[in-house]
């Protein structure tokens, strides 16, 4: 994004727009125009964000402070301390080694790709140092036989979001990519199924998990009904802690196709024609085309669709809450349903708040990733 | 465009197969809808795995307008559907306005702080607005449905890039014959901008009918529930109390306007998501 100032008006600023700049009436007009959406923003945004880090330094019960404004405490940051940290924590080299192995050797390679040009080096660096000090030294910290964490849930409730994310993603990505180098031509056969495609995106989470809640049940889902046809045994999705999350990550995966089908049929549309031709004349075939033309060319878009992906799909709430209840055994419990119910169903709004603030400072890295791919067009 | 006709005549057919395929469950819903309750008590797959509605009935479609909460929620839906959809237009295009063709003082200060808040989550603020709004006696109202999503500065994100594209002698030329900004602004430039206004309108619309954290949180009273909410909230149950077709005709209410919608107006659906990133 471009957040130095528009730069087509100023190109053109000596004969037009009202001439010269910040005199008291263009400044008491564009405050008058911009105004009524600047206090909506302060008031039901900015506000409320500060006053979130706020709650989240307090003990405050939702229903206590309802009925006297003064039941809450200011306790500093020992909600943070409770969300994150334990009794008796000790860092071993070998904990989630292969993890943390196969996070470094991301670094390693994004360092790689640097060195080679491919990309550019104030993206890599930061996200080697956050690489390094993420799985060289955090994801070593772990409880000791006789420690563990103040929240035994949160960990593990992070690692379910992420898994999730983790699952959906790719998958998400590769279909689309695949439906849309397949579906990107001049037809009404191909603009047809490209709608198709489309239309579950437009549901919304409590029609299509409706749905798919019907379309797991083991006595009236139609993969059952299917198997029981075929003398199968029915699958028991949602009430085996094995496959309650791929349950929820299919669901998604249907839901979801549509944004990112479009944003690659917007990429592929940019892709200059002449490339297909000089590549048809030295006559390369249809998959040589897609690996050595239409792939690198898309490789900006592709970013895109992973970093928008992950920022919607680390927000994932109703298709826990409603299909599976985060469960069974917290098997899908999610971050932004964890937060619904410390702060709704158990009223520790500054707990919920503190897991809030986390949520917020996770998702900020992938938004300026994103904020930054999509403002050097 | 890719590709060969040989080739085409194995992956369009394998292509349609799959499209029909994944609206399956969309159909099955809809064929649910148009069974009886008592034969889907006993069995959802009656017809070719359920997928045909026979027996067929309207009953649950009449039944629907004539019982229970849904004629409600749907309206309720609607009122903050459009009610959030006109009023983010209005905020948007003024405040897009005023950042790509005003020079006024503060402005690239101002603009930078509006784009900051686009990394803000709803959800790091829907607890704050909570305790604000219960403070206000806003809950279950439908401005306190609306009201925070006027904060989000995506709409005036897109404005401001579509306002920075007009030629400037078009402002110019108004100059001269005299026109005050808010004739330039309601005459000229809200016109030429039909086309990105319908683009905002159809991405706010859809996020407002399907918005489901907010409402579940704000409006706790039935009567104030949108379709989105309602229809969570009936799911549960649906085997025993309500019939199972009555709800699938729930989910098809829910689910018509955004899919109308989305078919008369998909050129904008689609140019909206390009240039915003479908947030």
């Amino acid at each position: 994004m471009d957040t130095t100032g528009p730069t087509p008006d100023r190109a053109v600023r000596p004969g037009g727009a009202r001439g010269r700049s910040g005199g008291l009436r263009d400044t008491l007009e564009g405050y008058a125009f911009a105004g009524p959406f600047l206090v909506a923003y302060g008031l039901f945004l900015i506000y409320p964000f500060f006053k979130g880090i706020w709650i989240s330094l307090h003990d405050w019960n939702l229903l206590a402070v309802a009925f006297n404004p003064a039941a809450k405490h200011f306790v500093g940051l020992k909600n943070y301390v409770h969300m994150v940290w334990g009794q008796h924590l000790v860092w071993g080299v070998d904990h989630l080694v292969w993890a943390r192995a196969i996070g470094l050797a991301a670094v390693v390679a994004a360092l790689a790709l640097a060195s080679r040009g491919r990309l550019p080096w104030r993206t890599a660096v930061p996200l080697a140092v956050v690489g390094v000090l993420l799985f060289g030294v955090a994801l070593g910290i772990h409880p000791a036989s006789d420690g563990r964490w103040y929240d035994r849930r949160f960990w593990h409730i992070v690692w379910n979001t992420l898994l999730f994310v983790l699952l959906t993603v790719p998958s998400v990505t590769v279909i689309a990519l695949g439906l849309a180098i397949a579906l990107n031509r001049q037809s009404r056969h191909a603009a047809a199924l490209r709608t198709a495609f489309f239309l579950s995106q437009v549901l919304s989470v409590t029609v299509v998990t409706l749905i798919w809640q019907l379309m797991f049940s083991p006595k009236q889902g139609i993969l059952a009904n299917l198997f029981r046809t075929l003398g199968l045994q029915p699958i028991e999705w949602i009430t085996n802690p094995q496959l309650a999350m791929p349950a929820i990550v299919i669901t998604t995966v249907w839901w979801s196709i549509g944004f990112a089908l479009i944003i690659f049929l917007a990429g592929l549309q940019e892709i200059p024609a002449e490339l297909y031709e000089a590549a048809r004349i030295d006559g390369a075939g249809g998959w040589r085309i897609v690996r050595n033309i239409t792939l690198p060319a898309l490789s900006r878009t592709t970013t895109l669709v992973v970093v928008l992906q992950i920022i919607l799909q680390f927000q994932v709430f109703g298709q826990s809450h409603l299909i599976t209840r985060g469960g069974p055994d917290d098997s899908t419990q999610v971050l932004v349903r964890y937060i619904y119910q410390t702060a709704f169903q158990n009223s520790r709004l500054g707990y919920a708040s503190a897991l809030s603030v986390f949520l917020f400072i996770f998702m900020l890295g992938f938004s300026l990733l994103q904020a930054r791919l999509q403002g050097s067009d | 465009m890719v590709g060969s006709r040989g080739r085409d005549r194995v992956l369009m057919p394998l292509l349609t197969v799959l499209a029909v395929l994944w609206l399956v469950p969309v159909l099955w819903m809809l064929s649910m809808s148009l069974q009886p309750n008592e034969l889907l008590a006993r069995t959802t797959s009656n017809t070719f795995l359920g997928l045909i509605p026979i027996p067929f009935t309207f009953h649950n479609f009449i039944r629907l307008f004539t019982l229970g909460l849904t004629p409600r929620w749907f309206l309720n839906s609607m009122i903050v559907s459009i009610g959030m959809t006109v009023l983010v237009l209005a905020l948007s295009s003024m405040a897009g306005f005023a950042f790509a063709r005003i020079r006024f003082r503060g402005r690239n200060l101002v603009f930078a702080l509006v784009l900051a808040g686009l990394v803000i989550p709803e959800q790091a603020v829907f607890i704050p607005l909570y305790t604000m709004f219960a403070d206000w006696h806003w809950h279950n109202t439908y401005q306190a449905l609306i009201a925070p999503r006027l904060a989000v500065p995506i709409g005036v994100f897109l404005m401001t890039q579509f306002f920075r594209g007009i030629p400037s002698y078009i402002e110019e030329a108004a100059q001269l014959d005299g026109a005050n900004r808010w004739t330039l602004f309601t005459r000229i430039m809200l016109p030429l901008s039909v086309p990105a206004l319908t683009t905002l309108a159809i991405l706010t619309f859809l996020y407002a009918w399907n918005d489901y954290l907010w409402p579940l949180v704000s409006a706790n009273h039935k009567e104030m529930f949108t379709i989105t909410v309602g229809l969570a909230s009936i799911q549960s149950n649906f085997a025993q109390s309500e019939g199972l077709g009555r709800v699938m005709a729930s989910g098809v209410m829910a689910s018509l306007p955004m899919i109308l919608l989305f078919l008369v107006f998909q050129r904008y659906v689609v140019r909206g998501i390009a240039m915003g990133g479908g947030k």
